[in-house]
């Protein structure tokens, strides 16, 4: 190295330094922050609203309104009533359209806030919302059951791949059916044009908090999980 | 701390720190992976049994054999089917595997996987829930081998590491040990310089730290400059350079009564005869450039002393002193040659038609040995000078035997007798060096070595001890000897001489060193004196004496420095303890005030170094009082008893 001139050195001040750590630390703690935002955990209309407004506008947002009335009205009522209620609500404001047709792809799973938003929707995307409303008003988690069913349509024998919401009075009784074809709540055994496949609910996945799942990078390669945690990041849930 | 043992603990602290931080991120990594698995393996297996079952009539059997079938073939810990009312139905487990996982690993890790669960439907109705457990416990296993992998492997690179911290701490720590030993010896006053480190704060630091040493050297060489020109104003003829009759015969006085090594060797006396004929046919310039070159080609005679003795005794006579020379007869042919020259360029000066009889240059040779009267030395030349002019040769030079002959008829006698001797022992006298308040300094301590039944004094034997290259014998029998002498007296610090010879001799300084060592008790009981008599080699290899044996307590002095004290510039950096001042400078101190001031300012240099100032050859007590009035810190000589 070659010999030093007398010129001053600029020093860097104890006290810029300090400033300089803290920078550096500020910057650091706020990458992490927006790395790993707090989690909404709870059901949030306030911000199920804002999404709605965001990505449906007004329209979707009167229907949302309509079902915040809804879930209002119905809080005090039986268990038959809200079955019913939230039965007809969807039956009567979602159109039905084939997913292909709707989002574009194959067997899309919208959650409500997108079913609403839409105004129309395939068969899970029903199921899914009526679901939702249910443990909204408080009914037991376990008595609701997303059933894969295979469905005869009219007289014919021509048969179609099909979901219906299940409704458990206990674990080993007959359930009672939320379909989109037939209107009308019926006892299963009444529903003979449907044969019962498997059936599931999000007991596990919502059981002990939601925030682990959300965590959890596996959940978007299955369409349930992938719901489940649209349905959190929108507020439902 | 040290920091060098601080950046050790910085080293290890980050080796430590990255160490375990990437053996706990790599577990947990791999922890979470694997929880992750394990669970969606549950739930995935859960949900396909369940499915199976389903499809299948609900015959116990039919379903026990599914499980079955599910579980002997698969890794699993437990599947089991429950009814509704939460019974079992069916049931299979396995017990844990357990390799040699120790079990703080396993509580330490604690996989926590939830059970994958599955509702069997039975048409529409639920017929059960199927809990399935994978078997995890081998996960443990291989953890545990990964993490002593790891562990391994970070051994290897923590091991890497360390050797290159190693080099480069030491890069750090060499120059900084030079640095602070540096700071100390300036501190101790000797101006040592380095080489500059390559660290830029630590050069910074040796750079002023050399310029200080370096200004302090200047400063020196000025100084003692100044000092040898007022000094040589004072003894020196003005025209020749040649010493004055005073200080020339103080210089013979003190030589001839000292147990000095010069006090051995042969004076050449050369008269310049037709010298007032000379001025008046030449002119005074032409002659004083005559005698200039006299005293030039006399000067050369002398090749073992820096600075020839030779002194103008009055106008025409002058005297050449050649101590350790033998051989009148060699320097007889020798002087020829040089007066000759003297002659030839004499010619050159003057008039080519100069006869040669004009220049008569008559000289006289005689031996002289210690103890030898002065005015009888004087006497006999000046008879062979008279004998010498008488003759009508224009150069004639007479030898005159010395009074006393060799102790030894030839050589080979005197290597005997002299290998003799020091296998004997030699003996050591005791001369006190004392300060101001009459306390003693130390006890210069010449040697004696018996020679021809007698023990004999250093003039005699030294000028044979040189010419048989048995110095460094000596000096190490005269510490062998000191030794024995400090075994029975501990208490008396020892001026032991070193020669010039023994110092540059390497295996010398090796076996002095060991012998110092092995007695440290005594070593820092002595004082090591070398003759003023220094050439750059001989500086140097004083300069590796010093640093080799300061640590064992020695101190280091220069003696008989009187004409060479210009040296002490190239000396600031020895660490010397002390200089004794020669007793030309110190001779009759008490009525010359140049002598006085010239001493004062070498007391004043040296004290600047850390230097004492010891005064040589002090005769009378008025001498003693004037050199401690101008500052000395010590005296010895016949005039000195404590």
């Amino acid at each position: 190295m070659a010999l030093m001139p007398d010129s001053p050195r600029p020093i860097l001040s104890p006290l810029s330094r300090r400033q300089f750590l803290a920078t550096v630390g500020a910057l650091i703690l706020g990458a992490g922050a927006s790395v790993f935002p707090t989690p909404a955990t709870a059901f949030n209309p306030q911000r199920l609203r804002q999404s709605m407004q965001q990505q449906y506008g007004t329209s979707g947002l009167a229907v949302l309104e309509a079902w915040f009335e809804l879930l209002e009205r119905l809080r005090r009522q039986g268990i038959q009533t809200q079955l019913r209620d939230v039965n007809d609500f969807f039956n009567r404001r979602i159109r039905w359209v084939e997913d292909i047709h709707n989002w574009g792809h194959e067997d899309f799973w919208a959650t409500p806030l997108e079913t609403m938003g839409q105004g129309q929707g395939d068969c899970e995307d029903y199921s899914i919302a009526k679901y939702v409303s249910l443990k909204q008003l408080d009914v037991p988690g376990e008595r609701l059951r997303m059933i894969y069913v295979r469905a005869r349509i009219g007289r014919s024998q021509i048969t179609q791949a099909h979901m219906v919401l299940g409704y458990y009075s206990t674990p080993s009784a007959e359930p009672l059916v939320l379909d989109n074809i037939a209107p009308s709540i019926s006892p299963a055994s009444q529903r003979t044009d449907l044969d019962p496949v498997f059936s599931f609910n999000s007991e596990g996945l919502w059981a002990g908090g939601s925030s682990e799942s959300r965590a959890d990078p596996l959940a978007r390669l299955s369409r349930w999980r992938s719901v489940v945690e649209r349905m959190q990041s929108q507020g439902f849930i | 701390m040290s920091l060098i043992k601080q950046l050790w603990l910085a080293i290890i602290a980050l080796l430590l720190l990255s160490f375990v931080g990437s053996l706990a991120i790599s577990i947990a990594s791999s922890r979470d992976y694997i929880e992750q698995e394990v669970r969606i393996k549950n739930e995935d297996n859960a949900t396909a049994l369940a499915l199976s079952m389903s499809q299948l009539d609900k015959d116990i059997v039919i379903l026990e054999l599914l499980v079955a079938a599910q579980f002997d073939t698969g890794y699993y810990r437990s599947i089991i089917l429950r009814d509704t009312a939460n019974n079992v139905l069916i049931g299979r487990s396995a017990s844990e595997y357990s390799g040699d996982v120790p079990a703080w690993f396993r509580s330490l890790i604690q996989f926590n996987v939830p059970t994958g669960t599955a509702t069997v439907q039975d048409g529409w109705r639920q017929f059960g829930t199927l809990e399935l457990e994978s078997q995890h416990s081998f996960a443990y296993a291989s953890l545990w081998r990964s993490m002593l992998e790891l562990a391994g492997w970070f051994l290897l690179a923590g091991a890497i590491s360390l050797a290159i911290a190693t080099v480069l701490v030491r890069g750090i720590k060499h120059p900084l040990v030079r640095v602070v030993a540096q700071a100390k010896d300036i501190s101790a006053r000797r101006f040592t310089t380095i080489k500059e480190p390559r660290t830029l704060e630590l050069r910074e630091v040796a750079q002023a730290m050399n310029i200080l040493s370096a200004n302090v050297h200047h400063m020196l060489s000025q100084e003692s400059q100044k000092l040898d020109e007022l000094r040589r104003d004072l003894q020196h003829d003005r025209v020749t350079g040649a010493l004055n009759r005073d200080v020339f015969m103080g210089r013979l006085a003190s030589l001839l009564g000292s147990d000095d090594v010069r006090a051995t060797g042969l004076m050449l006396m050369v008269r310049v005869q037709t010298l007032e004929q000379l001025n008046e046919q030449l002119g005074h310039q032409a002659t004083d450039n005559l005698l200039r070159a006299l005293v030039q080609q006399l000067s050369q005679l002398d090749g073992s002393s820096e600075e020839a003795l030779i002194g103008r005794l009055n106008g025409s006579d002058f005297l050449l002193l050649l101590p350790l020379q033998e051989s009148a007869n060699k320097l007889a042919s020798l002087v020829r040659h040089a007066l000759e020259q003297v002659f030839e360029q004499a010619l050159k000066i003057v008039a080519v038609d100069t006869p040669r009889e004009m220049v008569r240059m008559p000289a006289a040779i005689v031996a002289y040995t210690p103890h030898d009267e002065r005015g009888t030395l004087l006497a006999t030349l000046d008879d062979a000078l008279a004998e010498a002019e008488s003759d009508s040769a224009h150069n004639r030079i007479v030898v005159r035997e010395g009074q006393q002959g060799s102790l030894f008829n030839n050589h080979v006698e005197w290597r005997t007798a002299l290998n003799k001797a020091i296998s004997q022992g030699p003996q050591l006298a005791y001369f006190p060096v004392i300060d101001a308040h009459n306390n003693v300094l130390h006890y210069e301590c010449p040697a004696r070595l018996k020679l021809a039944n007698e023990w004999q004094t250093a003039g005699v034997f030294i000028p044979w001890v040189s010419r048989f290259n048995l110095e460094p014998a000596l000096d190490i029998a005269v510490v062998k000897k000191s030794f024995a002498q400090l075994a029975i007296d501990p208490e008396h610090k020892m001026g032991i001489n070193l020669s010039i010879a023994s110092i540059t001799n390497a295996q010398f300084v090796t076996e002095l060193r060991a012998l110092l060592e092995k007695q440290p008790q005594h070593a820092k009981q002595l004082c090591f004196e070398v003759p003023a008599v220094l050439n750059a080699h001989a500086i140097g290899s004083l300069r590796g004496l010093c640093t080799a044996l300061r640590p064992l307590g020695c101190q280091f002095g220069i003696e008989h420095v009187g004409a060479e004290f210009t040296k002490l510039a190239d000396l600031h950096d020895v660490g010397l303890t002390y200089l004794k001042v020669d007793s030309s400078l110190i001779r009759g101190i008490h009525t010359s005030n140049e002598q006085q001031t010239i001493v004062r300012g070498m007391a004043t240099l040296c004290h600047s170094l850390g230097i004492q100032v010891i005064a040589e050859g002090v005769v009378e007590q008025a001498e003693l009082d004037s050199l401690f009035r101008a500052g000395l810190d010590g005296a010895t000589g016949p005039g000195v008893r404590v």
